[in-house]
C-alpha cells in the first residue's frame, strides 16, 4: 500500500511540474488561454498532492476555488486583453534574466529547506498534527486562529466596498 | 479568553461598520457630518479606551505556543495611542478634503477607520500570522484609499502601483513566513525568541527572516524597497497620503521593532552592519532625490524615505536607547507631517496643482497656514526648539558612542549629518516659496473651517511640546521599549574590552 501512494506522489508531482512548465513556457502555443488551461491542470494535480497528505478539505477548496472561481476571473481578464498583441510580444531580456535569477534563488532556498527538513533538525517539539477534515480545521480556525480570521473577514469587506467604489459607473 | 484587552480594536471596528451602515439613512448633503462623528468617536476611544498597562498580557493562544498571538504591553499601548491620535487628525483632514470626492464620502471615512484597525492590530501582533493579517488589512485598504479620486489619472496610477508592488512585497513576506514556520515549527514571537540560538545557524530560517524584513521594509519605504513612495504619495488624495506617511510607516516600524529586537535580537546583533548600510543608503537616497522636486507631495514622499532612514539609525544602534529614540522621532514625525498635510489639504482645495510655486503668496493669503507650514518644514529639517530636532538628537546620540568601537557608526553619523544639511536646502525652498515666491495671481484670503483649525492647533502644540518639553514623551517612550530585548553586537563588545 505505501508503494502505491509513493507512486501516486511521483505521478502528481511530475504532472504538476510538467503542467506548470507548459503554463509559463509552452513551446507549441503562446496563446494566454492555453496557458490558463494548463494552470487549471497544474492546480488539479496539486490538489492530488494535498489528498495524498490527507488534507482533503484543502484539496476540495483548491479545486472549487482556485481551479473554479479564480480561473474564471483569470479568463475574464485574459478575454479583455488584446491577445494578438500579447502573442506578438518579444521576450524582454532584462525581465528574463531577473526572472531566472529570482527562480534560481528561490529554488536554492527550497532545496536547502528540503534537505534540512529532517525530524531531528526541527528545533521545537512538533505541534498537534492537523488532520485534513473540516472539523479539526474548523476548530483551529475558529478557536486558536479566530483573531486573524476575523481580521481577514474585515479585509474582505474592505475589498468588496473598494471594488464597488472603484468600478461602479458614475455614481452620485 | 480576555476580550477586554481588545477593547480599542473592537470599538474602532464597530465605529467603522457603524459609519458604513449609517450611510444608508443619511442624505448625501449631511454625510460630511459622519466624519465629525467618527473623529469624535475616535477621540472618545483615545481617552477612555486604553487602560494603563500593569503587566504584559496575551490573548488567542495558538496550539503548541505558550503565549498568545495578541500581546498587550507598554509598547503596544504607546503605538495604539499614536495610531488613534493620527486617526483623529486624519479624520478631520478627510472631512476638510471630502468635498473633492465626487462619490463615496462616508466610505472614505469608514475605510480610514479600517486601515486604523489594521494598524492597531499590528501594534499588538505577537505572531507572524496576526502580523500578516494586520498588514494585509492596511495594504488593501490603502490601495482603495490611494485610488479614491478615480477621475484623476494620477490617483488611479498611485493605486495600481501600490497594489502591484504591495502584492509583491506581501508575497515575499508570506514566503519568508513559510520558511520561518518551516524551520522553527511555530509562528509565535516568544517561541521563536526562545529557540533563536538553534535557529541562528539555520540558513533557511535566516533566508525566511530576511524576506520578512523585506516585506516590512516595503511598508516603511526603506532602500531597496522605496521606489513606490514618491509616485504613490504624489497621486493619492492628500488625507490618504497623510495616513500612509504616518500610520502605515509607523505600523511597519512597530513590527520591525518587535521582530528585530523582540524575536531575534541575537541575529539582529550579527546583522548590525547591514542595518547601518540600509539606514545610510535610505537617508542618502531620500535627501538627494528630494532636491530637484517641484511637487510638494512628491517632495514629502522623498522626505518620508529620508525620515525612514533616520528612524533606521535607531535600529542600527541595536540598543534600547535607539528604540526609544525611534518612538520619540515617530511622535514628532506624526505632528509635523500631519500639520504639513493639513495645510496641503486646504491649499489643494483652492488650487489644483501641488507645485511648490503655487504656494506663492500664501504668506499674505493666510498667515496661519504659512506659519504652520514653515514650522513643520523647520521641524522636519531638525532645527531646535521643535520636535524634529530632539528626535534626530536622540537617534544620533544612540550611535555616537558606538563609533569609538566600530568606525561604521561614524560613517553612518556623517551620512546622517550630511542628510540634515541637504534637507535644509529643500525644506527651506518651501519656506522661500511661501513668503518670497513671486508670480502669485490670486491673493484672496483662504478661509479656515474649524476642523482644520483644531487639527492645526493640535499639530503645532504637539511640535512645540515634544521640542520644548521632551521629558514627558521620553518618560513614555523609555518604559515602552522595556519589553524589547536588544543585544549589543559582538564587534562592539570585543573591541571595548
Amino acid at each position: 500500500m505505501p508503494e502505491f501512494t509513493d507512486l501516486l506522489f511521483f505521478v502528481f508531482a511530475g504532472l504538476t511540474l510538467l503542467f506548470g512548465f507548459l503554463c509559463v513556457a509552452n513551446p507549441l502555443s503562446r496563446n494566454p488561454v492555453t496557458s490558463a488551461m494548463f494552470l487549471v491542470l497544474t492546480i488539479i494535480s496539486m490538489a492530488g498532492l494535498f489528498v495524498l497528505l490527507h488534507a482533503f478539505f484543502l484539496a476540495a477548496v483548491q479545486i472549487l476555488v482556485y481551479a473554479g472561481a479564480v480561473m474564471v476571473v483569470f479568463l475574464f481578464v485574459i478575454m479583455l486583453l488584446d491577445l494578438k498583441e500579447e502573442a506578438r510580444r518579444k521576450l524582454n531580456r532584462v525581465a528574463l534574466t531577473a526572472g531566472v535569477l529570482a527562480v534560481s534563488g528561490l529554488a536554492a532556498i527550497l532545496v536547502r529547506a528540503v534537505t534540512a527538513a529532517r525530524p531531528a533538525a526541527l528545533a521545537l517539539k512538533a505541534g498537534p498534527l492537523a488532520e485534513g477534515d473540516t472539523a479539526p480545521l474548523g476548530r483551529i480556525l475558529f478557536q486558536s486562529y479566530l483573531l486573524p480570521f476575523e481580521i481577514l473577514s474585515i479585509l474582505l469587506l474592505v475589498a468588496m466596498v473598494g471594488v464597488i467604489l472603484l468600478s461602479k459607473k458614475d455614481l452620485r | 479568553m480576555n476580550y477586554s484587552l481588545l477593547l480599542v480594536e473592537i470599538l474602532v471596528a464597530v465605529l467603522g461598520l457603524g459609519v458604513l451602515l449609517a450611510d444608508l439613512w443619511i442624505p448625501a448633503e449631511h454625510r460630511r457630518k459622519l466624519g465629525y462623528a467618527a473623529a469624535a468617536g475616535l477621540t472618545l476611544i483615545f481617552f477612555v479606551g486604553l487602560s494603563d498597562v500593569t503587566e504584559t498580557s496575551y490573548a488567542f493562544t495558538a496550539p503548541g505556543a505558550r503565549t498568545g498571538m495578541y500581546v498587550f504591553d507598554s509598547l503596544s499601548v504607546f503605538f495604539k495611542e499614536f495610531f488613534l491620535l493620527a486617526g483623529i487628525i486624519v479624520m478631520l483632514l478627510s472631512v476638510a478634503f471630502s468635498d473633492r470626492f465626487t462619490t463615496g464620502v462616508s466610505e472614505f471615512f469608514s475605510l480610514t477607520l479600517f486601515a486604523l484597525l489594521g494598524m492597531l492590530f499590528a501594534a499588538s501582533a505577537n505572531d507572524f500570522v496576526l502580523m500578516f493579517a494586520a498588514l494585509e488589512l492596511i495594504t488593501i485598504t490603502f490601495v482603495v484609499l490611494n485610488s479614491y479620486q478615480r477621475n484623476r489619472a494620477a490617483s488611479i496610477e498611485a493605486g495600481v502601483k501600490y497594489l502591484i508592488l504591495g502584492a509583491l512585497a506581501s508575497a515575499i513576506m508570506v514566503f519568508g513566513i513559510a520558511l520561518v514556520f518551516g524551520s522553527a515549527n511555530t509562528t509565535n514571537f516568544n517561541e521563536i525568541f526562545l529557540a533563536q540560538k538553534q535557529l541562528a545557524g539555520n540558513p533557511v530560517f535566516l533566508a525566511g527572516l530576511a524576506m520578512v524584513l523585506g516585506g516590512l521594509a516595503f511598508k516603511v519605504a526603506a532602500v531597496p524597497f522605496q521606489v513606490w513612495a514618491p509616485d504613490v504619495y504624489q497621486g493619492s488624495p492628500a488625507p490618504a497620503t497623510a495616513f500612509l506617511a504616518v500610520g502605515s510607516k509607523a505600523a511597519g516600524f512597530v513590527l520591525l521593532l518587535r521582530v528585530l529586537f523582540g524575536v531575534v535580537p541575537q541575529i539582529t546583533a550579527q546583522w548590525n552592519h547591514l542595518l547601518v548600510v540600509i539606514a545610510a543608503l535610505t537617508i542618502l537616497y531620500g535627501s538627494l532625490c528630494a532636491i530637484p522636486q517641484r511637487s510638494l507631495k512628491r517632495l514629502m514622499g522623498y522626505s518620508s524615505i529620508a525620515n525612514a532612514g533616520y528612524l533606521l539609525i535607531g535600529f542600527a544602534s541595536v540598543s534600547k536607547a535607539g528604540a526609544a529614540g525611534v518612538l520619540f522621532y515617530l511622535g514628532g514625525y506624526l505632528f509635523t507631517v500631519l500639520a504639513t498635510f493639513t495645510v496641503l489639504c486646504v491649499i489643494l482645495r483652492h488650487t489644483d496643482s501641488d507645485d511648490i510655486s503655487s504656494l506663492a503668496g500664501l504668506g499674505q493669503r493666510s498667515p496661519v497656514l504659512a506659519g504652520v507650514l514653515s514650522l513643520s518644514m523647520v521641524s522636519l529639517a531638525g532645527i531646535p526648539p521643535l520636535a524634529g530636532f530632539f528626535g534626530k538628537f536622540l537617534l544620533l546620540k544612540s550611535i555616537v558612542m558606538l563609533g569609538v568601537r566600530d568606525p561604521a557608526y561614524y560613517c553612518l553619523l556623517a551620512v546622517a549629518l550630511l542628510g540634515v544639511v541637504i534637507s535644509l536646502y529643500y525644506y527651506f525652498g518651501v519656506i522661500k516659496a511661501v513668503y518670497w515666491g513671486g508670480g502669485a495671481v490670486d491673493l484672496s484670503p483662504i478661509p479656515l473651517d474649524w476642523p482644520v483649525r483644531i487639527s492645526l492647533t493640535v499639530c503645532v502644540l504637539g511640535m512645540f511640546w515634544l521640542g520644548v518639553f521632551p521629558d514627558h514623551v521620553v518618560k513614555l517612550s523609555t518604559p515602552a521599549v522595556e519589553v524589547l530585548k536588544p543585544e549589543a553586537p559582538a564587534s562592539l563588545h570585543e573591541k571595548g574590552r
